[in-house]
């Protein structure tokens, strides 16, 4: 490395051999006789090396010195003087400079002088490149760190035992910070690994597997994950570690399960659809030609018809669109004893021509109550429907069939109804798969859905359903509902989507 | 006046039917189920049958094969109408299959040209 040097010295002769000594080591240098001439401090940057004598013409320019190290940090300082000076340029510059040689400078003493500079300037550049390397590790370990934390997906780190010794935030957020348990006890709560354990496969062949689970995080929710894995090499090439990233498909899962139970369901309805559709059919066709013809009876019983046909067509498409979108219950404030008064009312009509009696033993007033009253009511509609469906199969015809309704407040201050038949009853197969999706004992004349979204949409208020029934001598289903707004109210819902 | 035998276990499509076949010049019978249909079948010999595939207890296909079983009934046209999709198969011999709900004026052309 060639150096180049700024000499600063009064005496020419001096300055000048100084010069020619050096330059015949193959350094360049500069001479200066006077501060100002060479205006230093904004050419300090271009030198690597200041030869000075701090005593030009008798005068101190030591403070100059410290200012040209501000300007260029790399500058080393060799400072010349005569002995009786030394003392004070020492007190005055101090670490500022590497050396002080004596005037007359002895060659010896000047080559060794350079030479630590040199040292000193090549330790600096070193320590300069170090440092910024350092700076940008510092900040790609931040970044990478920031990288691992914030990836949307539960990482974790597993040693040969499997044992976690790592995990992300999101991972330690749902999972806890589980540095040195097993895997499968944290996301599976299993005593032993499992079966196909992908982690176990990536250190055995060194690839990527992936398998989808089911994890139970700390709050007792279960995820749907799929978990992809990867190995993580040491220096000499050997897998160590084993990364696990679990994505989260949970919400996925439920929307296939919706879609395809969706398509079971319509699929299933199809026939009883296209049935209906028919006879609505028959009763346009008979009530033209009743038009035409004048025939008064026959218009009658085709209008009878056509409103049965657009009844059931509608319930089924309300039922349909209730099942083919998860909504927020709209809840508002509304009277207990109204609500029950419209369902009775609604279902009177159904139980006079069936020859059903109804009777009802509601208190004059219970208060409001916080419901989805369009679900609500449909569903207590259904209930009190199947009531008199009830009535109207029984087979023992001599029997005079009731529908009673009763309401009235619990000790836990619920709203509770009870609607007891004395038709058919239902047997006990039956009554533990009447909540399920599909099942109807009603054949083409049901859609299976009726009883599901009863007991869903009750569930959604936070209340249950429960029923007695003898087979032969009748039914009593109760319903129980909280005065106040169900704060779970979204859950209970996709909870059943999953275990179709 | 030719006869046409009715199967359906719906009794709203069996009274549409008997509606739309007798304001066209037929006489019909019915009945709801396999079982009755064979009986009405050996009582009435329709001249022409429609039959609804999915029915409660037996199902469409089997009347066919008691049906064709039966030398005085087997050669009677049969008019498959029933809510199943691709039902085309289910009875190859049908001389026609119609999906509900079904098309007035097809139905009655079909039977027009095969009731002889």
């Amino acid at each position: 490395m060639a150096e180049n040097i700024l000499l600063i010295e009064d005496s020419e002769s001096h300055a000048r051999a100084l010069q020619l000594y050096l330059e015949r080591s193959g350094v360049t240098v500069v001479v200066g006789r006077t501060l100002d001439e060479m205006m230093f401090k904004r050419r300090a940057k271009e030198f690597d090396i200041l030869l000075i004598n701090p005593f030009l013409n008798g005068q101190s320019i030591c403070s100059h010195i410290k200012e040209a190290k501000q300007y260029n940090k790399l500058l080393q300082v060799i400072v010349l003087c005569l002995k009786k000076n030394l003392d004070q340029a020492m007190d005055e510059v101090g670490t500022h400079a590497i050396n002080f040689l004596e005037i007359p400078v002895s060659s010896k003493a000047l080559n060794l002088a350079i030479m630590h500079a040199r040292k000193c300037i090549s330790n600096e550049q070193r320590i300069s490149i170090y440092s910024e390397r350092l700076a940008d590790l510092e900040h790609d370990r931040t970044l990478y760190h920031q990288l691992f934390n914030q990836v949307p997906c539960y990482i974790s780190i597993q040693n040969q035992d499997l044992r976690l010794i790592g995990g992300n935030s999101l991972f330690q957020k749902d999972f806890g910070n589980a540095i040195g348990e097993y895997c499968y006890e944290i996301y599976k709560h299993r005593t032993s690994s499992c079966p196909t354990c992908p982690v176990m496969k990536t250190f055995s062949d060194g690839k990527s597997h992936s398998t989808e689970e089911v994890v139970t995080a700390l709050s007792g929710q279960q995820y749907h994950v799929l978990t992809q894995t990867a190995p993580i090499f040491d220096d000499n090439g050997e897998i160590t570690q084993v990364m696990e990233i679990s994505t989260d498909i949970t919400k996925i899962r439920q929307l296939q399960g919706h879609l395809s139970s969706l398509g079971l369901m319509l699929g299933s309805m199809s026939h009883g659809v296209k049935g209906m559709l028919t006879a609505l059919d028959g009763g346009i066709y008979q009530l033209e030609s009743g038009l035409k013809n004048n025939n008064p009876e026959r218009i009658d019983n085709a209008f009878e018809l056509i409103k049965q046909m657009a009844d059931r067509i509608k319930k089924m498409v309300l039922e349909i669109l209730y099942y083919a979108k998860s909504r927020k219950l709209e809840y508002k404030s509304v009277d207990v004893v109204k609500l029950v008064e419209t369902v009775i009312s609604t279902v009177s009509n159904l139980a006079r021509k069936n020859c059903v009696q109804i009777e009802a033993e509601i208190p004059e007033s219970l208060g409001e109550f916080d419901i989805d009253s369009n679900w609500l009511q449909s569903a207590l509609i259904n209930l009190a429907e199947n009531a008199v469906e009830a009535c109207k199969y029984d087979t023992v015809r001599t029997k005079s069939h009731l529908v009673k309704f009763i309401l009235w407040e619990d000790e836990k201050k619920r709203v509770c109804l009870s609607i007891k038949d004395n038709g058919m009853g239902i047997a006990q197969e039956t009554r533990e798969k009447m909540f399920t999706l599909f099942f109807t004992s009603k054949g083409s004349q049901g859609t299976g859905l009726g009883l599901f979204i009863a007991n869903h949409v009750v569930q959604q208020h936070g209340g249950n359903i429960s029923v007695e029934s003898t087979l032969g001598e009748g039914t009593t289903f109760k319903v129980c509902l909280p005065r106040k707004k169900h704060e779970d109210s979204l859950a209970p819902f996709t909870r059943m989507m999953v275990q179709i | 006046m030719k006869k046409i035998l009715i199967v359906d276990d719906d009794p709203n499509i069996r009274d549409y039917l008997v509606s739309l076949l007798e304001d066209n010049g037929y006489a019909t019978c019915t009945a709801n189920d396999v079982q009755d249909g064979l009986r009405a079948a050996k009582e009435h010999k329709p001249d022409l049958i429609t039959l609804d595939l999915e029915m409660p207890g037996e199902w469409g296909p089997r009347f066919y094969r008691q049906l064709s079983q039966d030398n005085e009934l087997k050669n009677t046209p049969v008019i498959v109408i029933s809510g199943q999709s691709g039902n085309d198969y289910a009875i190859s011999k049908a001389v026609a299959s119609l999906s509900k709900p079904f098309d007035r004026d097809e139905l009655l052309s079909i039977i027009k040209e095969n009731i002889i």
